[in-house]
């Protein structure tokens, strides 16, 4: 592939030009690493089969009216700038292949579970026998060793086995969740690319690869730290105490006026120390907590912390969420409006401002949104330089340019069901 | 000792709680990181919980997970002589790393302490800027704490119960991704500098960064324009949800196409414990099976086979509620059947799994209270490099610990001017 360009029209250098990925991962961890490094630059190479079609390509939300492989943003936003191969893992013939992608690659990606690794012979060792210093990222749920070795998961099972669950949320209810996988998209694809990059650093000092086993149950329990430590070092068996703080106090998300549809509206707020109260009572003078003097110290205010949330929901009711927290942000109190994704995608002018979000256009859904990259680098930059790819677009392309093949060859490969 | 993969590489982190991440990830991988703190110390060093339950600046363990690795070197920014300390210790750098706010941004660039300027001065340096909204744009100024951020990034609005209100997911998850973001960046221009020489700039907006985790919210909006709403309790169909076992939680993934064992193993287990009731009957099995990813978004479908399914709901519900959660969750996984239990610190901090993987590090930790240091066990890290591994080498830092270090043998202050910077209190 030559060099890229930018939805501008810039071409720029970026960190992992010249980088190749043989991306073997499916749905939401593995894929999201990808997209990272092919947003800095690097040449990502998905690996797809019609006899094992991402889960994703399948899902919500589809483009409404169309249908098939292509249409839904579930999977086109994680795998924006990639090219996709097909290539069926149970057909004869097909490791020769996938072994001839590793041998031309930098990294090797996969959060495919342990069984299906040995099975398709893509172990660390067999890929050193081909790429001595392949770079191979694993991302088996719990580890390619230890009793729950084979245990199945994704990201909304990860979120209760690592205490995120169990202490989040409101403490007289159960447990439920965050409402999304979460460990799938800034967790354990971060932390992934993060391993990569310092294994990519290693082999440019040293000219050695090596083999990252990211156990997504360990990455995601690495985020909990301080909680975790209460126990083993205390026995405190935390719990999960809604919105507050064990320091800011109030510390919650309170209800504003309903916009003119009907749509419930909230506002965050957060107060840090006495000066943040004081602003706030200044902001809300006439409410019936801005001149109790009990709540003028941190103390206090805990000490009456439910009372006192009713006493600004009671204040907060009758306010337009978004310019409450534009006001209290104005004189230096912690403040949001709780976004949601019409907020997110059309009234939010700092993310627009900033161009936080790509508008890409596919050949199927049309110009789409997707997401940006999330850290801005000024000089070498991320971005998106085309949408997902359509299912196996690139076969023919990546099999003749990158793995060498003949025209004829492919064509042989492809009828005995290889390349499908 | 391994070689790390971040060997000879300096970083200056300045950052206070939210962005001690970032440093961590890259201490562990092997770089030299030095915490620049005020004089007195980071005012986030005396956040809960602590350790033996008593509070105090030495005694977070929330400070102590966060800064293990680091050193400590001390030094007020706010004097002249501070300022200039800081720009010789900068020169021995390769990053900086900073969570200012947007007042402490500018008040800093107008006492001459300005990232461009030290970039101009030094081309390989790379400065990486953390904030809540990013450095600029009409809310570049706006005050952060982790609630701020998870509402303003859309992911506040998904979590809870559709009668309550929207909820903040636990463990600062804002300042988490902040670290993973501003991490990723230093290391992209780690490498970028390192093959051409030219540092940068790099920003993290924790908004953006954790707005990816609204997961298709926004993408819904876009192709639909309707915005989802949170769903709390709501069980999509049997066998996905929060059940209740005889002594606490677990979620139950069972049914979704391409993962794991179908709804016949669930029956065929419940069966053999002589639990499955009238659930044996074909009709069960068949509904189930004839389920797929595309079913699940469809409310009418599964509103025209609501008598099956209150009845399967009612004795998997009974089933669940038989068993502990560990049973649920390690008896329904030899089956395949996607269960997770709800863990609590305490159920983590016991699992049989993670001690076989020897994932808990156990460090001897300077507490200042006592002439014993305080061993604690420390979670691990996210992840195992076969070449060079993340490390825990050295225990967080007591304020200034490292100052003679630091000023006098590294950066070459001689030993009686840091006494003079020391007695005015620069450092």
């Amino acid at each position: 592939m030559t060099s890229q360009t930018s939805l501008n029209g810039t071409t720029a250098a970026r960190p992992l030009d010249g980088i190749r990925v043989a991306d073997f991962s499916w749905f939401g961890a593995g894929p999201i690493a990808g997209r990272t490094m092919a947003d800095f630059g690097a040449d990502v190479i998905r690996i797809e089969s019609e006899a094992r079609v991402d889960g994703l390509r399948l899902g919500q939300p589809q483009k409404p009216g169309k249908s098939g492989y292509n249409v839904c943003a579930y999977f086109n936003n994680f795998n924006a700038d990639k090219r996709s191969f097909l290539l069926n893992m149970s057909a004869e013939g097909s490791r020769e292949v996938a072994l001839r992608i590793v041998e031309r690659s930098d990294i090797f990606l996969s959060n495919l579970t342990p069984r299906v690794i040995e099975r398709w012979g893509l172990t660390y060792e067999e890929l050193c026998e081909v790429k001595p210093d392949i770079i191979a990222a694993y991302q088996p749920m719990q580890g390619t060793w230890g009793p729950h070795r084979d245990f199945l998961g994704f990201g909304a099972v990860l979120t209760p086995t690592t205490g995120i669950s169990h202490l989040s949320g409101d403490p007289d209810r159960r447990p439920v969740g965050v409402g999304t996988n979460y460990p799938d998209y800034a967790i354990n694809p971060g932390h992934t690319i993060i391993a990569i990059l310092a294994a990519l650093r290693h082999r440019r000092k040293t000219g050695r690869g090596q083999r990252i086993e990211l156990a997504q149950i360990e990455s995601v329990a690495a985020t909990m730290g301080p909680a975790l430590m209460d126990y083993t070092v205390n026995g405190v068996n935390q719990d999960r105490k809604g919105n507050r703080s064990t320091w800011m106090s109030p510390h919650g998300i309170y209800r504003c006026a309903d916009d003119p549809s009907g749509r419930e509206r909230w506002i965050a707020v957060a107060i840090r120390d006495d000066a943040e109260w004081e602003s706030l009572c200044a902001l809300a003078a006439g409410s019936s907590f801005a001149s109790e003097d009990r709540f003028a110290t941190l103390l206090g205010r805990r000490r009456s912390e439910a009372e006192l949330n009713h006493a600004i929901s009671d204040w907060t009711a009758s306010f337009d969420a978004a310019s409450l927290a534009v006001h209290l942000q104005s004189v230096g109190v912690p403040a949001a409006l709780v976004q949601d994704a019409e907020d997110m995608c059309e009234h939010d002018d700092h993310l627009a401002q900033r161009g936080f979000y790509a508008y890409l256009d596919h050949p199927e859904t049309g110009i789409s949104l997707y997401d940006g990259p999330t850290v801005k680098l000024h000089e070498t930059p991320g971005y998106l330089a085309s949408p997902a790819p359509l299912f196996g677009e690139h076969t023919f392309e990546v099999a003749t340019d990158v793995l060498g093949y003949s025209a004829e060859e492919v064509a042989e490969l492809t009828a005995s069901g290889v390349l499908s | 000792m391994n070689q790390t993969a971040l060997d000879g590489v300096r970083i200056l982190d300045l950052t206070s709680e939210m962005g001690w991440y970032a440093g961590k990830l890259l201490a562990d991988l092997g770089a030299d990181v030095i915490k620049v703190e005020p004089v007195g110390g980071d005012p986030s060093r005396g956040r809960a919980p602590y350790w033996n339950g008593a509070p105090g600046r030495e005694t977070s363990l929330r400070f102590w997970y966060f800064n293990a690795n680091k050193r400590s070197a001390t030094v007020d920014l706010g004097q002249y002589d501070g300022r200039w300390l800081f720009g010789e210790l900068v020169k021995t750098a390769d990053i900086v790393i900073e969570s200012w706010t947007a007042a402490e941004r500018s008040e800093l660039a107008e006492l001459g302490l300005d990232p461009v300027a030290c970039m101009d001065a030094q081309p390989a340096l790379i400065w990486v800027s953390i904030t809540g909204f990013g450095l600029d744009g009409p809310r570049s100024g706006w005050q952060v704490t982790d609630l701020i951020a998870q509402a303003a990034s859309g992911i506040a609005t998904l979590a809870g119960y559709p009668d309550g209100s929207p909820m903040r997911i636990a463990g600062n998850q804002a300042y988490i991704v902040a670290g993973i973001s501003a991490a990723q960046g230093a290391l992209l221009a780690l490498l970028q500098a390192e093959a051409t020489g030219a540092g940068q700039r790099v920003e993290t907006s924790i908004q953006e960064a954790l707005s990816i985790c609204q997961e298709t919210a926004h993408l819904q909006w876009d192709f639909q324009g309707v915005s989802r709403e949170r769903i709390g309790e709501q069980h999509r169909m049997p066998g996905i949800g929060t059940y209740q076992t005889r002594d606490g939680y677990i979620y139950s993934a069972v049914g979704i196409p391409g993962f794991g064992s179908p709804w016949s193993e669930l029956i065929r287990w419940m069966d053999e414990e002589g639990q499955a009731e009238d659930l044996t009957e074909p009709v069960y099995a068949e509904t189930f099976a004839n389920f797929n990813m595309r079913a699940l978004g469809m409310q009418e479908e599964l509103a025209k086979l609501a008598p099956i399914m209150n009845r399967a709901q009612e004795v998997l519900t009974a089933f669940y509620a038989s068993k502990t959660s560990l049973e649920a969750y390690e008896q329904g996984q030899a089956r395949r059947l996607l269960i997770g239990m709800v863990a609590s610190p305490a159920d983590i901090g016991d699992d049989e799994h993670l001690k076989t993987r020897e994932w808990w590090l156990e460090i001897d930790q300077p507490t200042k209270l006592g002439a014993d240091d305080a061993h604690v066990r420390f979670p691990g890290p996210p992840y195992r490099l076969s070449e060079t591994p993340a490390e825990i080498r050295r225990p967080a830092p007591q304020i200034g610990e490292h100052n003679q270090q630091v000023w006098v043998d590294e950066v070459g202050i001689p030993a009686e001017d840091l006494i003079a910077f020391a007695g005015e209190g620069a450092v």
